[in-house]
């Protein structure tokens, strides 16, 4: 009950933050889709995950067959910044592009925990209910891992950095500080663009999904 | 007790991990993706030295100094790792999550990655790649600048000719090749490159442009008497669509243009650089019309004695730009609070020859440092090799502390980066669980 608290607090918090970060207007005109390379970054990194049901499966089940938006997260982040900016962002796009329709079938959301101490299969299905309630239009996944060693197999294939609190006697309830990415994933499971917070422009990451669509060749009336 | 947590405190004040905007500043002059700045005081300062044929073991090393007032270790080198070879070391650059550290050799053209967070007063070399000029036919490999899970490395020569026409090279956090992009040689283009620098308000990559391998592995000396030679400088800085990766405008800047400092104020739109040959700065700004414009905008002591500016540091507001010289040994701070009309408001010399030049986030530290390349620095009794500490009243530069690197066999001393003992990553010690 403690845990759904903490999840509402953050829930209500949040907004001004990311409607302060969203009315930031770009201040350049994007390129055009199609008109620019997203480069092969990195392959998405094999390894086994927590779905929200608690079953262990492969996590290329959740990075392949799909363009994938992929958010790494912890539920506890109380950065207006931070996390809750990354899912209240990805929160945004998806009712964009369910609004738009013709994409929901072709892409998927990922929100992936670094939190396993905390964040277990029942925090990351409540935490997605906050932002993914109905369950509806693009299938968003809140994943977490069953331990540190299988975590860090996918921070290391990620180069996502989690550092260690300045306080060393802080208690293992503090802020797990790192720098906000999220991943732009082909079909293949190939990273094709990194966002961090400076480069978290929605129409951005609108245009990229754009251009990966049409190198797989589809048609965007 | 009281003096670690008041360090944690302002390094915790520092640490907008999550949220980064164009606020960058060595510490003010790194990549704007680098969320993680040291806005307190520094712990450590990391030197990239060149390797001296007969001193020490000759190669090129990261040397790690103590740079934290009070502690035992104060101004002295506690640490360095060689690198077992000798290939003209020379800049470098944090990742965006700052745990590592790439660092260049001119020469060689190897690229060094070393681990800074595991324990940041011992740094370890953790990867050498080796297969820049084979795989993008580029050479030397000058700087590095962090992108989204990548590094940017801008290269200053090329493999066929050994020219400055060059190209950048895009690397990921695992050391493997992302793709290159050559310098523009059309619509005015040189084709030279030199240095990087972001804005991504703007969407803009701004590059400038130096000279190949054949000018800067060249004896000083010979290079100035060989008017060919000195045909073969920079003398443009290219406007790019960061996203894109495609050049836009291709700006005229007489002079080898250098160093790109971005002001780091939010919603400014300019940049300075200084020229080496002509000795100007050189201020970068959008027009009424959005369009980029290039001016030189003042002079750096008398271009007539051709003082050679080398590398500049922009303070965090914005408002102040240390300069240093190489030939007359003066750092140089100028009044920007009008970057279109740049005013020199301090001067003193803080050596024979002196390079880079890096300042704390608050500004109240100046690191010198005196090596600029191995066959163009000073010879005999003006070739001095240090880094040289000071701290910063606004008014004048006091001597903090200093490491003679020739005396301690270390080699000459090239580019800084500061560190902090509170960076240190989660997850090491605890994989287990």
């Amino acid at each position: 009950m403690k845990e759904i608290l903490v999840l509402a607090a953050l829930l209500l918090a949040s907004p001004g933050a990311w409607a302060q970060h969203a009315a930031q207007e770009l201040d350049f005109v994007p390129p055009a889709p199609g008109t620019y390379e997203l480069q092969h970054i990195l392959r998405a990194p094999e390894g086994t995950v927590l779905d929200g049901e608690g079953e262990a499966k492969r996590f290329s089940r959740f990075t392949t067959g799909r363009i994938t938006v992929l958010s790494l997260i912890y539920t506890r982040c109380g950065d207006g910044r931070g996390c809750p900016l990354a899912s209240y962002m990805l929160k945004s796009l998806k009712a964009r592009i369910d609004k738009r329709g013709g994409w929901s079938d072709l892409l998927r959301f990922v929100s992936l925990s670094f939190d396993p101490d905390h964040d277990t299969p029942a925090v990351m299905r409540a935490y997605g209910g906050g932002y993914a309630p109905d369950r509806i239009g693009l299938p968003w996944h809140f994943l977490t891992t069953r331990s540190h060693r299988e975590l860090r197999l996918l921070l290391d294939g990620f180069g996502q950095d989690v550092w260690m609190p300045a306080d060393p006697s802080a208690p293992a309830t503090g802020p797990l500080p790192h720098v906000l990415k999220i991943f732009l994933i082909d079909r293949h499971g190939s990273i094709r663009e990194i966002y961090t917070t400076s480069f978290l422009q929605p129409q951005m990451v609108l245009n990229d999904i754009e251009t990966l669509l049409l190198e797989d060749g589809a048609r965007l009336d | 007790m009281e003096t670690s947590k008041t360090h944690a405190a302002a390094w915790l004040g520092a640490l907008v991990l999550c949220a980064t905007s164009l606020a960058a500043a060595d510490e003010t002059c790194n990549s704007p993706y680098i969320g993680n700045l040291i806005k307190g005081q520094e712990d450590y300062l990391y030197v990239w030295a060149l390797g001296e044929k007969g001193l020490g073991d000759g190669s090129d090393k990261l040397v790690t100094i103590d740079a934290k007032p009070g502690s035992a270790k104060y101004g002295k080198v506690i640490h360095k790792v060689s690198v077992g070879s000798r290939g003209e070391a020379h800049h470098m650059g944090l990742t965006d999550d700052r745990r590592f550290l790439w660092a260049g050799g001119l020469d060689d053209s190897k690229i060094y990655v070393f681990d800074i967070a595991k324990d940041p007063g011992r740094p370890r070399l953790v990867k050498t790649i080796a297969d820049l000029p084979a795989k993008t036919g580029y050479v030397g490999p000058h700087t590095f600048y962090a992108l989204p899970g990548r590094m940017l490395v801008q290269a200053l020569s090329n493999s066929k000719d050994h020219g400055g026409v060059t190209g950048m090279a895009v690397y990921n956090t695992k050391g493997e090749l992302v793709t290159t992009y050559a310098m523009p040689t059309d619509n005015g283009g040189d084709g030279y490159g030199y240095d990087v620098a972001v804005n991504p308000q703007k969407n803009v990559l701004l590059t400038s442009s130096f000279a190949g391998w054949n000018n800067y592995m060249m004896d000083f000396g010979k290079l100035v008497k060989d008017p060919e030679a000195m045909k073969r400088f920079g003398s443009t800085m290219v406007v790019w669509d960061l996203k894109a990766m495609k050049p836009t405008k291709i700006l005229s800047v007489p002079g080898a243009p250098l160093e790109i400092r971005w002001s780091l104020k939010q919603g400014d739109n300019w940049a300075v650089t200084a020229t080496a040959l002509t000795s100007k700065i050189w201020l970068i700004k959008q027009d009424a019309s959005g369009d980029w414009q290039g001016q030189a905008v003042a002079d750096i002591g008398d271009p007539a004695k051709i003082p050679l500016p080398v590398d500049i540091s922009i303070s965090a507001d914005g408002k102040g730009l240390w300069v240093n010289t190489f030939m007359d040994g003066k750092t140089r701070y100028f009044d920007l609070s009008n970057p279109a009309k740049p005013v020199q408001a301090y001067e003193k010399v803080t050596g024979k020859q002196v390079n880079m030049i890096s300042q704390s986030w608050d500004g109240k530290r100046v690191y010198v440092s005196s090596s600029l390349l191995a066959n163009w620095d000073k010879k005999g009794a003006d070739n001095e090799q240090f880094v040289r500490a000071f701290n910063w009243n606004g008014k004048e530069l006091t001597p903090a502390f200093e490491v003679d690197f020739l005396e301690q066999k270390l080699g000459r001393a090239h580019h800084m980066k500061l560190g902090s003992k509170a960076l240190k990553t989660a997850f090491n010690d605890a994989v287990q669980r």
